[in-house]
């Protein structure tokens, strides 16, 4: 592309969008996400990007919402969400009982299960039985510890809850295994070169979806993002989505 | 295991992380400048024993130096709004300001209250005697003297509250040290990543340590 045509084609961009700016501006939804949740919500080269990025980028268009997204450790997000600073949270938040007595969840748009991940070569540990009396990270803030923890009965599992770097502690050998979503499991496995695989089967099926305030406006949101999902999933977009980061659909 | 460290990806990582270098600067400096503000407030109302305000002011030095910047930070960010509402729409940034100004405030406050306190007090008796107010002569008399006493301190908070900006990365503000906690979570070259925000850190208090010197030289030359 030469200097001058780069340039017209500036103009044009800039005219266009000039002259396709609603009457009425839309109505801005922000979206609160860790952007440290490879390939989920992650930044690379300062390019906030993801499967939750363009599953909202696609939200934002056919529902006429401008989207912001606001990035937060998780364990900041729920404390964002309650004090009113973000309308929702799309970084793989499970359903769960707890959840739902204080939020209201949109249509579930991953479904998945708990993986356990040990360094490799390591056969000793193949299911939660296995856990009992070994160190267990999770994320801070994340519904693996409960998950966990409630089957963990006999309280035998010594869980250590970690804000970022686990995955650094299990080759280290500081943790005997993390557990997570299996998706990212696999993701983090390929993308990082650790020595570390997968344990045994998954755990739980668990329902990813998007929290809001059970309030009036909230709920709206809500209610729009769901009709948005559904589309979505209907006309196979959420799926394709899912194949560019994941290879395989998630959604389902 | 295999140690290797990418110089390559620090290298590629400084630039973008120097374009974040502003928020955190903006926050230290606009920190700095009402922690300031307030810091001679609160020195010069318990110098005085103002009645009534000196106690308040007494409880607030106390509670902000004896709760954790992080914990007044999330009170702030995190709690509050549930009871005042209106605090909601307060930004990160904002509330990562007002969180460093209050915390550093109590800590500058008893400095400068020390430094009032070393200035002889027949400086004061002597600006009484010829008609002016207290009022003038802390403000024409007394502080001018008193800051050149504080500065070594003030700045060492200054230098401190540059680091402790890093915290406000726990309320979503896009400064540099969220920004090497997201490369390095989809890079998973965290070594790398906090090794280049540490050298940034560094780079720049060693600046403003060089500038230190510098105001210190000019107001030492009286003397």
């Amino acid at each position: 592309m030469n200097k001058q045509f780069q340039l017209i084609l500036a103009v044009v961009v800039a005219v266009t969008t000039l002259f396709t700016v609603p009457a009425f501006a839309s109505q801005t939804v922000k979206v609160g996400m860790s952007g440290r949740y490879f390939p989920f919500t992650f930044s690379q080269r300062d390019v906030l990007q993801g499967f939750e990025v363009d599953v909202w980028n696609e939200i934002a268009e056919r529902a006429d919402y401008k989207v912001e997204f606001v990035t937060s450790s998780f364990s900041g997000l729920f404390g964002m969400l309650e004090a009113g600073h973000i309308d929702t949270i799309s970084n793989q938040v499970t359903i769960t009982p707890a959840r739902l007595e204080k939020y209201v969840f949109s249509v579930p748009y991953v479904v998945d299960g708990a993986q356990i991940v040990v360094k490799k070569g390591r056969t000793d540990i193949q299911s939660v039985d296995d856990l009992k009396g070994k160190k267990v990270g999770v994320n801070l803030g994340s519904n693996f510890e409960q998950i966990l923890r409630a089957l963990d009965t006999e309280n035998e599992i010594n869980i250590v809850t970690y804000d970022s770097g686990f995955e650094q502690d299990v080759v280290l050998g500081r943790t005997d295994a993390f557990v997570m979503d299996r998706v990212s499991t696999g993701q983090l496995i390929k993308k990082s070169g650790l020595p570390l695989q997968q344990a045994g089967a998954p755990f739980q099926k668990i329902e990813n979806a998007m929290p809001f305030l059970n309030t009036a406006p909230q709920t709206a949101i809500r209610d729009k993002v769901n009709e948005t999902l559904l589309s979505m999933r209907n006309d196979g977009k959420l799926a394709e989505i899912s194949v560019k980061w994941f290879n395989t659909d998630i959604t389902k | 295991m295999q140690i290797s460290l990418d110089v390559q990806y620090i290298a590629e990582l400084l630039p973008i992380l120097f374009k974040y270098l502003g928020v955190t600067m903006e926050m230290a400096l606009w920190g700095f400048f009402f922690a300031l503000i307030l810091a001679v407030v609160l020195a010069v109302v318990k110098v005085f024993k103002v009645p009534l305000v000196h106690h308040a002011a007494s409880l607030f030095i106390s509670f902000f130096r004896g709760t954790p910047l992080l914990v007044q930070l999330f009170l702030l960010y995190y709690g509050l709004p549930h009871y005042i509402p209106a605090l909601a729409g307060m930004d990160a940034f904002t509330a990562a300001v007002i969180g460093l100004s209050l915390h550093f405030a109590a800590y500058m406050a008893e400095s400068i209250r020390a430094a009032i306190l070393g200035i002889d007090k027949s400086q004061m008796e002597a600006c009484l005697s010829i008609g002016m107010t207290r009022l003038q002569a802390m403000y024409r008399i007394i502080l001018p003297q008193a800051s050149r006493v504080a500065t070594p301190s003030l700045m060492n908070y200054f230098i401190d509250m540059i680091k402790s900006t890093s915290l406000a990365f726990t309320l979503g503000v896009a400064e540099i040290m969220a920004k090497a906690q997201m490369e390095a979570a989809s890079s998973f070259k965290f070594f790398e990543s906090f090794l280049a925000v540490a050298l940034i850190y560094w780079a720049v208090v060693v600046f403003f340590t060089r500038i230190q010197h510098i105001i210190e030289t000019r107001l030492n030359k009286a003397y």
